[in-house]
């Protein structure tokens, strides 16, 4: 469980808190999308969980924080590194090895990971995301979405509880973003891992995640299930998000009274309740 | 106008990345290229300002072919927006930013002055502003204003929404379609599908280095071979119309026809009103 | 080919040799180089070097490596040429002369230069980067940090070099003279590129060592390493190998 109370910060060189007052509580095993306009705290939520703030940008922390009953504060970032795996933004920066397989080890040999343990931890992490095959391979010659998964198979390895992801997507194409979620959501529903994926691909999030989580101005309007926040189409767009168009269009019929069901999440069940209204 | 004709290209000796290659662009066109991570998009935007020549064929921008004109050249005629502003944004300040493209060709005068001014009122930026402390999306608005503020007679985007949220992507390209409505030619590469459903007149698909399909953007959309050959989901709406067509028989038209959220609602709100 | 210091896969006995054997090795040699100034030696050693090279199948590489050295070390033979008025003099200068004790002092400067940088190079085309930091570590007793700030240099610098070339692109598609012939014109433009080379690498370097650090860069220590690098017989050969060269440039340059 991942929980907030009464969550502040302020980044050192700020001027106004990126995050005012947030309380926020995330269940187990739980798949979360958290998106927002730019500026709006969205990055800066993810790194109160992995521990980057307050351990590695320093600023006014106030409220708490508890990760796996954590306190982030006052545990070292290793401490939480050894719950939460982490994967950045600039996936060519994360990468510290030359080759995939050296990749994977890093994380392993770092944490202690029993010697006879390491051989089937590195393969059950490159099968998870599906790259066995890209083993020996340096990691120069990878294309932008076996980057992404090498850098999946290198936090997954460590067996996190938690997979905080910022922004995975951002430099794929819309196929490979999408084997990137496909990959993800399997491993975290296998292993019952929470994870928490900032992303701009409101399309995606709506797809796949178990809660939607909207940062807007430093405050978080809405977190609960896709369904519960996607009926929300007009108030999302006022604050800068665009729900997916299949959404937009049940929610105007919806409007017009010619469906009554739930906001839809993506183009399947669109089709399938435009379907029923058409029979 | 910008004319490919049978154009093959390379890197360094390696593999052809672009196998015979043709089209024509011609003024005023808006232009998206559509596909996988590479299939040869970036590539054939580094083929048209000349960044890459070709192999075999020939790139003709006016009738000129590429290999005899320097990129620093073509400049005046291309603008470029590249994927990533950081890698374009070199000044100190805004307004120094905005007249960097005058002050490499040599010509600061009042005229030109005049026109950055009009540009910094139109996006809205602090002109003494710092580029490195905006954020991204302010950043990529100052890389094409930049741009734009050149007058180029074609404008190359390369994946401009990348990186951007919503309101920063409709005000990228809000602007974007006015300089077409203004005969601007448009040519950009984009994956995100809605954009391009919303915004491009017209959709070159590539796959492997080919061209699979050129055309109407939304002939292009609703070609269900021409999106598994090139690896591509067409914009959500026109997804359900064209699940709706494999599904039901007797499909009211407009229903089948049906690109937009506005169109798809208008033709459902129709089929209701007369009981289908 | 490879690029700048990146690793070539390969099976030869230079893949197979320990990394910190191929590293003490490759400084051995160069030791060997620069202790003699026999240019029979010198010659004898470069041949070797080259041999090796080529057994290893890093031709293409060697050749290109080759290039550069030769070029850098052709500037500092023509100082001395010019410099060291030694020998029977051939050419009378303002200053002195070229004799042709300047021009087998020159001769061996390029010479020693070559042979001493290929080994060393080889290492690195012969070796996974981590491979020579994990073995550097747990052998040569390397602090790991030193060691990782080592690699991450190395592993950035094709990184940064990208970056150069994409900014030099985007400059020119605004109109910036980077495809000009004049070389001073273009490194005079490249001057003010240095702002936003310098920009996203001080965020990419902040950004990796966040990284590292959320992976346990902190719990590291010598043991941590996974593989292990043992010491075979080939190995002894080797330094055996090195070590009896270094005598032997002792012994060669003591004669003279």
């Amino acid at each position: 469980m991942i929980q907030f109370n009464n969550f502040s910060f302020k980044y050192r060189e700020g001027i106004e808190p990126v995050l005012y007052n947030v309380s926020l509580t995330i269940p187990d095993a739980t798949f979360v999308g958290i998106t927002g306009a730019a500026g709006s705290g969205k990055s800066t939520l993810t790194y109160a969980i992995n521990g980057i703030i307050p351990h590695c940008y320093p600023g006014d922390f106030y409220g708490e924080v508890f990760v796996e009953g954590l306190d982030t504060v006052e545990s070292t970032l290793t401490d939480i590194s050894m719950l939460v795996g982490s994967v950045c933004q600039d996936i060519d920066s994360q990468m510290v090895s030359t080759v995939v397989e050296d990749e994977i080890l890093y994380g392993l040999e770092n944490f202690g990971v029993a010697r006879s343990e390491i051989p089937a931890r590195v393969d059950e992490a490159l099968d998870a995301m599906g790259i066995a095959d890209l083993r020996e391979r340096s990691i120069d010659s990878l294309s932008g979405g076996q980057k992404q998964k090498v850098a999946l198979a290198s936090v997954i390895a460590l067996h996190p509880r938690v997979l905080v992801l910022d922004e995975p997507t951002a430099e794929l194409d819309p196929a490979s973003s999408l084997a990137v979620f496909e990959l993800l959501a399997r491993y975290a529903h296998e292993h019952g891992t929470t994870v928490v994926v900032v992303e701009q691909k409101i399309a995606l999030l709506s797809d796949y995640a178990d809660m939607l989580v909207i940062v807007d101005d430093g405050h978080i309007r809405f977190a609960d299930s896709p369904e519960n926040v996607l009926a929300h189409s007009d108030e999302l767009l006022a604050l800068g998000v665009n729900c997916p168009r299949s959404t937009t269009l049940m929610n105007e019929l919806s409007k017009r009274g010619c469906y009554s069901g739930p906001a839809v999440r993506n183009v399947a069940q669109a089709t399938e309740a435009l379907m029923e209204v058409l029979a | 106008m910008i004319e490919f004709a049978q154009v093959t290209a390379s890197y360094d000796d390696d593999l052809a990345v672009l196998h015979d290659v043709s089209f024509t662009i011609n003024d005023g066109d808006f232009v998206a290229f559509v596909g996988t991570n590479g299939a040869g998009k970036s590539t054939t935007m580094r083929l048209i300002n000349g960044l890459l020549k070709p192999s075999a064929g020939e790139v003709l921008i006016d009738k000129m072919p590429t290999t005899q004109l320097k990129t620093s050249e073509l400049a005046r005629k291309m603008g470029f927006l590249f994927q990533n502003p950081d890698r374009q944004i070199c000044c100190n300040t805004v307004r120094e930013e905005l007249l960097f493209g005058f002050s490499v060709q040599g010509e600061v005068g009042q005229a030109e002055l005049d026109r950055v001014d009009a540009l910094i009122e139109q996006f809205g930026f602090n002109p003494d502003d710092e580029p490195y402390l905006l954020n991204r999306g302010t950043r990529q608005l100052l890389a094409l204003a930049s741009i734009i503020v050149m007058e180029p007679p074609v404008v190359i985007l390369d994946e401009p929404t990348t990186g951007l949220d919503y309101r920063e992507c409709e005000k990228v390209m809000g602007i974007v379609r006015q300089l077409n409505e203004g005969g601007t030619t448009v040519v950009m590469v984009c994956h995100d599908m809605e954009v391009v459903g919303d915004f491009a007149q017209r959709v070159i698909a590539m796959t492997a280095g080919q061209v699979v399909a050129d055309g109407p953007t939304f002939e292009v959309l609703r070609n269900s071979e021409v999106l598994k050959a090139a690896h591509i989901l067409p914009p959500q709406i026109t997804e359900i119309s064209l699940a709706l067509n494999q599904n039901c028989a007797q499909l009211p038209l407009p229903i089948a026809q049906a690109n937009t959220v506005d169109e798809m609602v208008c033709a459902l709100v129709d089929v209701e009103k007369g009981g289908f | 080919m490879a690029k700048f210091l990146e690793y070539v896969p390969g099976n030869s006995i230079l893949h197979r040799l320990n990394p910190s054997v191929k590293l003490v090795c490759a400084v051995l040699f160069a030791i060997a180089c620069f202790v003699c100034s026999n240019l029979v030696f010198l010659l004898i050693m470069l041949a070797l070097a080259l041999t090796l090279a080529l057994s290893s199948g890093f031709g293409r590489e060697t050749a290109g490596l080759c290039k550069a050295v030769f070029a850098f070390s052709l500037i500092l033979a023509l100082v001395i040429l010019l410099t060291t008025p030694n020998g029977v003099e051939l050419i009378a200068l303002p200053w002195g002369y070229i004799g042709t004790g300047s021009l087998l002092a020159a001769c061996t400067v390029v010479v020693r230069l070559m042979a001493a940088a290929i080994p060393l190079f080889l290492v690195f085309y012969a070796t996974k980067m981590t491979d020579i930091t994990n073995s550097a570590v747990k052998q040569l007793h390397v602090p790991y940090k030193y060691a990782f700030t080592f690699t991450s240099t190395v592993h950035f610098i094709p990184v940064f070099m990208n970056d150069m070339s994409a900014i030099m692109e985007a400059q020119t598609a605004r109109g910036v003279e980077f495809d000009t012939s004049n070389i001073i014109k273009k490194i005079r433009l490249m001057v003010p590129l240095c702002v936003p080379l310098l920009v996203s690498s001080v965020r990419k370097t902040n950004s990796a060592a966040i990284a590292a650090e959320v992976r346990g860069f902190n719990l590291r220590t010598r043991k941590s390493g996974y593989k292990d690098y043992p010491i075979g017989l080939l190995d002894g050969m080797a330094l055996g190998v090195c070590v009896l060269i270094v005598v032997a440039a002792f012994v060669v340059s003591l004669m003279a």
